[in-house]
């Protein structure tokens, strides 16, 4: 992928540059936001990550700009604010997603993957198909070898956002968003606890094990390579 | 601060009290200057009315008779002003005397003054004359003017120990009572220079009787507590934040020492690096907590608040812990009654975090087997959601407490936990206008928010 990132602070923009290297994306690094404005109006990218207070631009602005010269790449904001406002003023000014500093490089990385292969028309699916488990949209049914497995409503939407990022590694912190749209970090093990609910009913009874742990990130839904 | 003594003439009540005196005096002189200046003019026409009379009654008896009679009333009323208080003279055409005590010659006619100097009389003393021709004589009559002068010093003397009198009483007396205003100030200025030098446990002393210093003082000593609360809960807070940051702190740079030495003999330092982002993490979420209640504090949010049913939101909360509580070997139970709705003016994703942070208080501080519940009720204009528990709950005289940023029970601080929970809890309540209440159930904790109710949505 092709990324842009507007950073002024030299460390963090070396961290995510070279940890975006190491996983194989090409990065524009710019200090600005008219620079950043500059760049994403000529370039196309897939994803821009912003970091929310620059000099020139300030991060919002620039998105802003960016959307109203009609480009839709997604963006992510970076803020150190750390503040209970930001995700909304942030996805009002046109963002797709927002982290708050500081931050694992994986939670960045998942968060990049998630956007990037997002599908540019957001095209209706119906049902997802990951080997043997398959997922109807519209019945709200999920089988695996063709046998019925019965999900609570919340279970089924966190293997919904799941299979939707099969093969992806989805973090604690995007399934409290998306799944049960908290957007505060609880102090005890609701993610760990909803996905043993889930590996029991979707993996246990059956041979091939489809929920994988990453170690200190997240999740990942994928066939075992 | 200025710690000068204010002196007797810098005090206000003084100053006010000098101010009265010298309106008061003004007034005073201004009225008594008016009745002497009434006075002397009555006193003159009186004179001069005597004068005029006396005159007549000798010219009067040179109608009758002839020039010898005249002669000898004039002797006559001279020989009876031995004082000289009343003086006459009579003269002839060419100005000779013929009778009386001195000799008029140039006094024009009618009413004149003039000073004589006369035996038996201190020299230059002022007459008031009446001249005139009787019968071809020249007839003057002269009355002093000593004892109109002398009725005259008794008034200005009589007034001007008034005056000295009543500017002596309002001095002194403005001296006594701004004094005993200036020792209240005093009182005040002296408590307020030990609050400054942080001695914030004084206080105004107050006198009971009401009136409107009392009624500052107690308002400046009711402000005074609420800031020594304030202090002290904030020292509490520091204290708290040095404990609760400078322990993990210890522990990193204990793990990093660790980390370079291991490096320094070529050992793996992977557990090391884990446990030091752990470590750093939590750190990270102490700090994001105080941050964030600061950030409701401040209230912004405010603005975004829409009208919203609280039920589901409870009902999001106890399904996502319900698992949590079971895995954890306690239970949670959600107790909604159907189709029913409760609207509040709200922000959801506080009150999400505010339920979840309650719940997980109820998780993290009770033991096995405790049953938690969560339910919505009204009482009235009020939406109530209770979160309860029968584990060991809070001692009564902890229960303002808790709601302190950092603070907690002597009984938890080896959990794990921030101590910000519950304050967090408190931000979003006093947010939402929301009423807290604590209470024991015997055994367990009783947590109940009652949020003001709306009717409808959008109303």
């Amino acid at each position: 992928m092709r990324l842009l990132l507007v950073e002024d602070d030299p460390r963090t923009a070396d961290y995510i540059v070279r940890g975006l290297a190491e996983a194989g994306h090409v990065c524009d690094l710019l200090r600005d936001g008219h620079d950043g404005l500059f760049a994403a109006t000529r370039n196309a990218y897939d994803v821009i990550v912003a970091d929310r207070m620059v000099p020139g631009l300030d991060g919002l602005s620039m998105i802003k700009a960016v959307r109203a010269a009609g480009i839709h790449t997604p963006a992510i904001f970076l803020t150190s604010i750390g503040g209970v406002d930001d995700r909304v003023e942030g996805l009002e000014a046109g963002g797709d997603d927002y982290l708050v500093k500081p931050f694992a490089f994986s939670e960045l990385l998942a968060r990049i993957h998630a956007l990037g292969r997002r599908p540019a028309a957001q095209e209706l699916k119906t049902a997802l198909r990951v080997a043997d488990l398959e997922m109807d949209l519209i019945q709200r049914r999920v089988t695996r070898q063709g046998q019925l497995i019965d999900l609570q409503p919340r279970e089924f939407s966190l293997l919904e956002v799941l299979m939707r990022g099969e093969g992806r590694v989805i973090t604690r912190t995007m399934l409290l968003e998306r799944v049960w749209d908290f957007h505060f970090d609880p102090k005890t093990s609701v993610v760990e606890t909803h996905i043993s609910r889930l590996r029991a009913k979707v993996d246990r009874p059956f041979d091939v094990p489809l929920i994988h742990t990453v170690r200190n990130t997240g999740y990942s839904l994928h066939v075992p390579a | 601060m200025s710690e000068t003594r204010p002196s007797l003439l810098r005090s206000t009540p003084f100053r006010l009290a000098l101010t009265f005196a010298f309106l008061f005096l003004l007034a005073f002189i201004l009225s008594g200057a008016t009745v002497y200046q009434l006075m002397s003019a009555s006193l003159a026409k009186q004179l001069d009315q005597s004068i005029k009379e006396t005159y007549s009654l000798i010219a009067s008896t040179y109608a009758e008779s002839d020039e010898e009679d005249l002669i000898a009333t004039v002797r006559d009323h001279a020989q009876f002003s031995q004082d000289k208080d009343q003086i006459f003279s009579l003269t002839d055409r060419d100005g000779n005397r013929l009778a009386g005590d001195f000799t008029a010659s140039s006094l024009p006619d009618g009413f004149s003054m003039f000073a004589a100097n006369l035996p038996g009389v201190p020299p230059d003393t002022e007459y008031r004359a009446y001249s005139g021709i009787v019968g071809g004589n020249n007839l003057t009559v002269a009355f002093s003017l000593s004892e109109t002068e002398d009725l005259e010093t008794i008034a200005l003397m009589s007034f001007g120990w008034a005056t000295l009198f009543i500017t002596g009483v309002a001095v002194a007396g403005g001296a006594v009572l701004a004094s005993r205003v200036q020792r209240r100030l005093d009182g005040i200025a002296n408590t307020m220079v030990d609050v400054s030098h942080g001695r914030l446990d004084a206080r105004i002393p107050l006198i009971g009787n009401g009136d409107d210093i009392d009624a500052v003082s107690a308002q400046v000593n009711a402000a005074l507590d609420r800031l020594s609360a304030l202090v002290d809960g904030m020292r509490e807070v520091s204290a708290n934040i040095a404990h609760d940051l400078k322990t993990p702190l210890n522990r990193l740079q204990m793990i990093l020492e660790s980390a370079a030495d291991k490096t320094a003999s070529g050992e793996d330092v992977s557990g090391e690096l884990t446990d030091a982002r752990t470590e750093s993490q939590q750190i990270n979420s102490t700090f994001d907590a105080l941050l964030r209640i600061a950030q409701i504090e401040a209230g912004a949010r405010k603005a975004r608040f829409v009208d919203l049913d609280v039920g589901p939101v409870v009902e999001t909360i106890g399904e996502v812990y319900a698992d949590v509580a079971e895995d954890d070997g306690k239970s949670l139970v959600t107790e909604i009654i159907p189709d029913t709705k409760w609207f509040i003016h709200g922000d959801r994703d506080l009150l999400m975090q505010m339920l979840a942070n309650l719940v997980e208080n109820a998780l993290r501080h009770c033991p096995p087997d405790t049953a938690i519940e969560l339910s919505v009720t009204r009482e009235g204009s009020h939406v109530l959601i209770h979160v309860r528990d029968n584990g060991p709950g809070i001692p009564a005289e902890e229960r303002e407490k808790v709601f302190r940023r950092l603070y907690r029970l002597d009984t938890s601080r080896t959990t794990p936990g921030s101590g910000l929970g519950l304050s967090l809890v408190k931000a979003v309540a006093d947010l939402h206008a929301a009423a807290i209440v604590l209470e024991d159930r015997n055994p367990g904790l009783g947590v109940t928010i009652s949020f003001p109710a709306i009717r409808s949505p959008g109303a």
